[in-house]
């Protein structure tokens, strides 16, 4: 069954348009029964999220794809109550084989914004499993996306595209875990109550840390903060009788100089039970600890200048990845085209034509 | 060849699909569980207790009577351990490294003599006990060792932050510590009672050397003493098992030679 892939992502449309056709998870179901009961269209699966939205329509034959398309997008736009069409630049389509390309590349992370995240591929299973449910799948979409979970899988298991975190805060809950391996149980003490602070402290409490200090010089700020994150404020003067307990510091306060220092953590260190490493993670700028810190044993300091700079490397070794990803789905792309059956290869064939060089292994 | 040697070669297959393993875990990523790993692991372990078993009974006495059964022995002790010491152990690239390294102390085994004694003496519990459990304080002390060379390697690198392939293979810095207190602390207990045993040896059938295992025995003991009660920084203590495993390396080649 020929296959066409309609829809708008990150890489084609902007927030203020992606925003206006987005489906909720409950109503994938319904919306992809709907699809499949226009006139030229036998199958359909609808992928919505924050960076796509996506239509897979198996199509009855494909010389009727034009119209299917017509169909499809008519039915968006009075459900959305869109009077204008929608660019071809922003809407775009995909056929045949190029369609299974794109399936692949979304399940397996590659035409994610973040590339290699794994979100993805649970949001297209998601997808497919609403569609199924609600009998919108047959056979054809049904074996493709099964392989599309396949090639997802293998795509992750041997390649290092979702290796290294590629944000600061990924970057910082990796290195924390790195150091204590289960983040359970970790104390962690925010100076200040800057932005990235409280969402780094946030991922590592949804990783495990258990325990959250934050003292700020504003002690209604520190409460707050203290309050919305269900940890507990201490006043500012007292963060060093405190620090012995810690142990991941996350320091982002405005200070013009340096606050901790050496001899802040000689006393807290004697007092550490275990050899316990300190993971000291400074997001200020001018920076909040002296650089000297790190020459203690057993306290690890990251500023915001090396966790950009491990960011990057992460960003790097995944772009570097892609060409074995791409690989790998091109395979896989082939080898579904060639074990389906003569009509539906034709569908495919005939986009075969328009893109030759897309369908030659790399 | 003795009949019982075909264990050997067997439990030596065995490692060699471990150290297979580990060769592909290292080009394909980071380490990760493997229960076939696991499984080849344990029958090659099953295949070394028959070995000791069977030559045990041979010779009268713990099969330490010869280079070959020391280092089926020593080996036998890395592979105990290896399931001893807990799961984040195995899985990470430090349990991965005991395949390869059990399998060539079994090749090095395989082509070293393995001459009966002339004498078979009349068996001296103590020195069997002696013997035995020292050997196993010795292979504690080698995965501290390791793990010590692993702290510092990852030490390193997250203080000049420079973080590489090798650093997401290591096991967290955290473990590693543990790994290493537990570990010399572990082999000191079991040295400690290899020496009482060596003490009781003495006095039934004296005339043995044993001040290089007295000497290993006061360097743990002041490094785990130390550690356990005024505390000693997590680099100094893998620094210190490095350092202080040159003291059995050094006992062992004189008692293979």
């Amino acid at each position: 069954m020929p296959l066409l892939c309609l829809g708008l992502s990150h890489k084609t449309a902007p927030v203020e348009i992606r925003e206006q056709v987005a489906f909720t998870p409950r109503e994938l179901g319904a919306v992809a029964r709907e699809l499949a009961d226009l006139p030229d269209i036998a199958e359909a699966v609808v992928l919505s999220t924050c960076n796509r939205m996506e239509m897979y329509l198996g199509l009855e034959t494909a010389e009727r794809a034009t119209e299917a398309r017509a169909q499809a997008e008519a039915w968006l736009r009075q459900r959305f109550n869109i009077q204008r069409e929608f660019p071809t630049e922003t809407f775009f389509q995909h056929q045949g084989v190029e369609g299974v390309r794109h399936l692949f590349s979304v399940a397996s992370g590659l035409d994610s914004m973040v590339l290699g995240e794994t979100e993805i591929f649970g949001q297209v299973k998601e997808a497919y499993r609403a569609a199924h449910e609600q009998g919108a799948t047959s056979r054809s979409l049904n074996k493709l996306f099964q392989e599309a979970f396949r090639v997802g899988k293998l795509v992750r298991n041997s390649t290092e595209i979702q290796r290294g975190a590629t944000s600061v805060g990924a970057v910082a809950v990796e290195l924390a875990e790195k150091l204590f391996g289960n983040l359970a149980g970790c104390q962690v003490m925010l100076l200040g109550a800057g932005e990235i602070s409280r969402r780094t402290a946030q991922s590592l409490q949804s990783r495990g840390a258990t325990s959250i200090i934050v003292s700020n010089r504003n002690y209604e700020r520190a409460v707050e903060l203290a309050t919305e994150m269900g940890g507990r404020a201490l006043a500012f003067d007292y963060w060093q009788k405190e620090v012995a307990q810690v142990d991941i510091l996350i320091s982002s306060t405005a200070a013009p100089h340096t606050i901790v220092n050496p001899e802040d953590l000689h006393a807290a260190l004697r007092r550490r039970s275990n050899g316990r490493p300190l993971f000291i993670i400074d997001i200020a700028v001018p920076r909040d600890v002296d650089p000297a810190v790190n020459d203690l044993d057993s306290v690890y300091l990251f500023d915001i200048d090396a966790l950009e700079k491990i960011a990057d490397e992460g960003r790097q070794r995944r772009q570097r990845e892609m060409q074995r990803c791409e690989h790998i789905i091109a395979e896989h792309v082939q080898a579904s085209a060639l074990f389906r059956p003569v009509e539906h290869l034709r569908g495919q064939l005939s986009s075969l034509d328009s893109v030759p060089s897309q369908t030659s292994r790399p | 060849m003795p009949s019982d040697r075909l264990y050997v070669y067997l439990a030596t297959g065995c490692f060699f699909g471990g150290f297979l393993f580990a060769l592909q875990t290292l080009r394909s990523g980071p380490a990760r569980k493997s229960w076939a790993n696991l499984t080849v692991m344990g029958m090659g372990f099953l295949l070394q207790c028959v070995f000791l078993a069977q030559r045990g009974r041979a010779v009268r006495q713990c099969p330490l009577t010869n280079t070959f059964e020391l280092l089926v022995f020593v080996a036998w002790c890395l592979v105990l351990l290896y399931f001893l010491i807990g799961a984040t152990y195995r899985w990470s690239l430090l349990g991965l490294f005991t395949a390869p390294l059990v399998f060539l102390l079994q090749l090095m085994a395989l082509w070293a003599p393995d001459t009966p004694p002339a004498v078979i003496s009349p068996v001296n519990f103590w020195n069997e006990l002696h013997k035995s459990v020292s050997l196993l304080s010795y292979g504690a002390f080698a995965l501290a060792c390791v793990a010590g060379v692993m702290f510092l390697i990852q030490d390193r690198q997250l203080k000049r932050r420079k973080l590489d392939k090798w650093f997401f293979q290591l096991p967290p810095i955290h473990y590693l510590h543990q790994t290493i207190r537990r570990l010399n602390l572990f082999g000191f207990v079991l040295l400690t009672v290899g020496i009482i045993a060596a003490f009781r040896m003495e006095r039934s059938n004296p005339g043995h050397n044993l001040t290089p295992v007295y000497l290993i025995w006061a360097i743990y003991g002041s490094m785990v003493t130390y550690d356990f009660t005024r505390g000693m920084s997590a680099r100094k203590g893998a620094i210190a098992s490095v350092l202080a495993f040159l003291a059995p390396l050094v006992t062992l080649w004189i008692f293979a030679h």
